[in-house]
């Protein structure tokens, strides 16, 4: 039954018109935008940076910042007394120091610093605003305290500034350049709360507006969509910032691809192995293995897992992993890490020394274990991914090498919030997990050893292995670069003989850059210095 | 509570009701009055299943929140437990997020660090845009279609857009957002790229939070094309399966309405198919359509995550998804209490229109 009109239809065909003049109407803004960005090569990109990152991002107050996000908007914005240049990070190099010096027992370093640096309200930078920074980040309890545990800080004199510590400290030239402890112009912090104790106030200021003397300051900042960084107009520094504005937009990877394929953005941080692959066009892509380490973990606490306590089980295990599969996966640019400390950093073990597949050797070593077809489960954060890699393909490939050898591997995946509780209390049976660097030295892996907070989550109590116990501490006070190196090969020979953990991959850090970006580094702390690209 | 019940209790109440009364005893107003209280105890309720839920989750907030070596550091762990009141029992951490939404405030998030309305204040604007772009577009090309439809039933254009719609409801979303930024962004550079405006332009003054109005109310013309283009695709392709659901309802309310005897009668009097439709088909059609379509937006509304995190919108589906992934149970909690209430002053607003649009329901 129809009724004989034709109006309704007439009006409906109205819609595809509304419709196309709203598509016109977007075209329009889009061809803005493309023109914004196209510039983005030439002329307007000279002022205004657009980085697209999946932001792992809470806040802007460098004492509490300890996420890649924060630490890029931190570097930034703040600076610190010691500084690495470019991406080498096996040699901390003065910042707002002019100069420092560790005493022959490394219990004193003794900073001078500089008469010349500004914050960019104008004010100088003095001793009183690194002693009070300091002495906040340490005494705030916040996530990035531990950096100056038991460290005093204290000024004699206008440029003269000591950090003592009980023990011997040589990682701490390599802890400063931390963004974490980035020098605040203390009379505008006070001023809005800050405190050096649990009571500080300021971090709602300090994620509205910087109180550093970097070459950027924070326009606004919001913590799940967009940071926006403006230059300092009265930064000190000789190499002054090129961009008026930065841009940092909390994208996801698979979008990032296509907004700087298109050119909406002139910097990807997030793309995996795969996603790079297909990129073609007039962009650089970077490829760096990242300081982030995925290992396995085999408990060693009998009552948590008799099979995985079993040094034979952990050495079937360590041959029967397919590392060549595993960097196929993770794709190019990636590394497989001989031992628990990246393939960057000091005391890092050669390439020659990676362990090798050796299915024949690793159903020997089984057999030596009297373990008969053993069943354990691996538990793994499901959501996680590291570098864009997820950790479920790394799971599912080491469960097939596995098989091959005569162990069944169950998977057991979980959220990281519900994986992260019994990785902490030491109740896994075998993990997969990565550790990224607190700062870049190797005292960062002692944590690995038995009784140490990673050791601990392996069940692996302290006086389970004197020897390499030992070791450890006679690499955490070893004073000299050569000596300090040898001590930890030594320490990581050790640790790979035991077994407990098994360093698997250092994923490759990818970052997509336009053709017009110059000067890109990857930092294993910081990722990016914005101040490096021009 | 389900539409069609509360639709019964303003028939309800309209039925009681004694002529010649004042306003202050309209009907209308004891309805009103008797939905709001019901909200504000649904309120409460969403608050307690939002809490006991978020806290069965197995998995702790600090795990979530701090780096692996500050969980090692004791006096660290303790001083962010206390900072988020998670040292007190659970029953006084409820009863505290009671008090505070009595007074206005929904808490610190873990995440942002920021107070919980904060945080709403931001992402709830930017989704609402969104959601309501969609369902207006939903509404003018759901019901026109579907109207078109009954009309040419069995047709071409009923068979096509009878395709059209199932391929709305089939397809997934967040495929669908995929191919639609890639195609037009990407491939044919006729949409501008993720967020909500260029990202070299600064956002509108704050008004209504939403950008389209924000910008216009401003005079800034430049956003202005910039926010509507940036909506375009979203929107669209979240609306597609809301105009897929409103043809199909649509169709069927229409022929529905089509072979009952009033609209023979119409014809015979020989009124203009033009005033049969919209005077006597459509009007009655609408109440099944306004039903569909309160529960659409409210799912449109909640439903935004994958779209939005596609598309880089900063709404509350993000904040939503963020926020239950670091447990930061403040958030959950606020967001719960938002998507609640949305639901809730839908339901209100469609019941209140039932009475506009069908007379019947007031008079009987």
């Amino acid at each position: 039954m129809a009724i004989r009109s034709r109006r309704p239809g007439a009006k409906a065909a109205l819609l595809p018109v509304l419709l196309t003049g709203t598509l016109a109407l977007a075209a329009c803004s889009s061809g803005g935008s493309s023109t914004t960005s196209q510039n983005g090569g030439t002329t307007t990109a000279a002022k205004t940076l657009v980085i697209d990152t999946s932001f792992d991002l809470k806040t802007a107050d460098p004492g509490r910042t300890y996420e890649p996000t924060g630490l890029i908007i931190g570097k930034a914005a703040y600076e610190t007394l010691l500084t690495f240049e470019g991406s080498d990070v096996t040699k901390p190099v003065p910042a707002l120091a002019e100069s420092f010096e560790l005493s022959a027992d490394g219990k004193v370093l003794t900073l001078k610093l500089r008469q010349d640096a500004t914050f960019a309200d104008g004010s100088p930078v003095t001793a009183d605003d690194v002693v009070f920074s300091l002495n906040r980040v340490r005494d705030m309890k916040g996530t990035p305290s531990f950096l100056l545990d038991g460290v005093e800080v204290a000024a004699s004199g206008a440029d003269t500034i000591t950090l003592t510590s009980k023990n011997a400290n040589p990682a701490l030239p390599y802890i400063l350049p931390n963004p974490a402890l980035g020098i605040l112009n203390s009379k505008l912090a006070k001023e809005h709360g800050a405190t050096a104790d649990t009571g500080d106030k300021a971090e709602q200021y300090l994620n509205s507006a910087s109180a550093g003397s970097g070459p950027y300051t924070i326009e606004s900042f919001n913590v799940s969509s967009q940071v926006v960084l403006k230059a300092n107009a009265k930064y000190w520094g000789a190499t002054k910032p090129v961009y008026d504005k930065v841009v940092l937009r909390n994208v996801e990877a698979a979008t990032q691809k296509l907004n700087i394929s298109r050119g909406d953005s002139q910097v990807a941080l997030n793309l995996s192995g795969d996603q790079v692959t297909g990129i073609t066009g007039d962009l650089q892509i970077k490829k760096t293995p990242a300081a982030n380490v995925i290992f396995l973990l085999a408990n060693q606490d009998p009552s948590v897992s008799k099979i995985t306590s079993n040094p034979k089980f952990a050495e079937a295990v360590r041959k029967g992993v397919d590392y060549a599969g595993l960097l196929e996966l993770a794709g190019e640019g990636s590394v497989q890490t001989p031992g628990i400390i990246p393939s960057m950093f000091l005391g890092s073990l050669p390439q020659d020394q990676a362990a090798k597949r050796d299915v024949e050797g690793a159903k020997a070593a089984l057999k030596e274990s009297g373990v008969a077809d053993p069943t354990v489960k691996l538990e793994y954060p499901s959501e996680l991914t590291v570098n864009g890699l997820s950790f479920q393909p790394l799971a599912e490939r080491i469960q097939a090498n596995l098989k091959e050898v005569g162990i069944t591997v169950e998977l057991a995946p979980a959220p990281i919030t519900t994986a992260l509780d019994n990785y902490r209390n030491g109740k896994e049976e075998l993990g997969l997990w990565y550790w990224g660097p607190d700062y870049p030295d190797p005292s960062d892996y002692l944590a690995f050893l038995p009784g140490k907070l990673v050791g601990l989550r392996a069940g692996w109590k302290a006086g389970a292995d004197k020897e390499l116990e030992a070791a450890g501490a006679k690499a955490a006070t070893t004073i000299g670069d050569e000596a300090r190196k040898q001590a930890y090969v030594d320490v990581q020979t050790r640790l790979n003989a035991a077994g407990t953990f098994i360093p698997l991959i250092q994923p490759s850090q990818n970052i997509v850059t336009a053709k017009s970006v110059t000067g890109l580094e990857f930092h294993p702390v910081w990722t990016i210095d914005v101040a490096d690209l021009k | 509570m389900s539409p069609t019940s509360s639709s019964e209790d303003l028939k309800g109440d309209t039925a009681r009701r004694k002529p010649g009364r004042s306003g202050s005893r309209s009907p209308l107003i004891r309805f009103l009055a008797r939905r709001v209280l019901t909200a504000l105890l649904l309120a409460v309720g969403i608050t307690l299943v939002t809490f006991v839920l978020t806290n069965l989750v197995p998995g702790d907030p600090v795990s979530a929140n701090l780096g692996q070596r500050a969980l090692g550091d004791p006096a660290i762990v303790a001083q962010w437990r206390a900072e988020h009141g998670l040292d007190k029992p659970l029953p006084q951490q409820y009863l505290m997020h009671l008090q505070g939404v009595v007074q206005g405030d929904l808490g610190t998030s873990q995440q942002s660090h920021r107070p919980v309305m904060d945080d709403l204040a931001e992402s709830v604007p930017a989704t609402l845009e969104l959601a309501g772009a969609a369902i207006l577009i939903s509404l003018v090309a759901g019901v026109a279609f579907g109207v078109v439809a009954a009309l040419r039933r069995d047709r071409l254009t009923d068979h096509l857009l009878r395709v059209l719609s199932l391929i709305g409801i089939s397809v997934p979303t967040f495929w669908l957002a995929l191919m639609a930024f890639y195609v037009f962004f990407y491939r044919l550079q006729v949409t501008p790229g993720s967020g909500r405006i260029d990202p070299t332009m600064s956002p509108p003054p704050q008004v209504t939070g939403l950008y389209t109005i924000d910008s216009a109310l401003a005079g800034q013309w430049d956003v202005f094309a910039s926010a509507v283009g940036h909506l375009v695709t979203p929107a669209l392709v979240l609306a597609l399966y809301t105009i897929g659901l409103l043809t199909r309802f649509t169709r069927s309310a229409v022929l529905e309405v089509l072979g009952q005897d009033y609209v023979r009668a119409a014809r015979a009097k020989g009124l203009p198919g033009r005033v049969i439709l919209f005077r006597y088909v459509l009007r009655s059609a609408l109440v099944p359509i306004i039903t569909v379509a309160g529960l659409a937006f409210g799912s449109l509304l909640s439903g935004t995550v994958l779209v939005e995190a596609i598309f880089a919108w900063p709404g509350v589906g993000q904040y939503a998804y963020k926020s239950a992934t670091t447990l930061d149970l403040p958030a959950v909690m606020g967001v719960g209490l938002v998507v609640g209430g949305v639901y809730l002053v839908i339901n209100l607003i469609v019941d209140v229109l039932y009475g506009v649009i069908d007379p019947r329901v007031r008079l009987q």
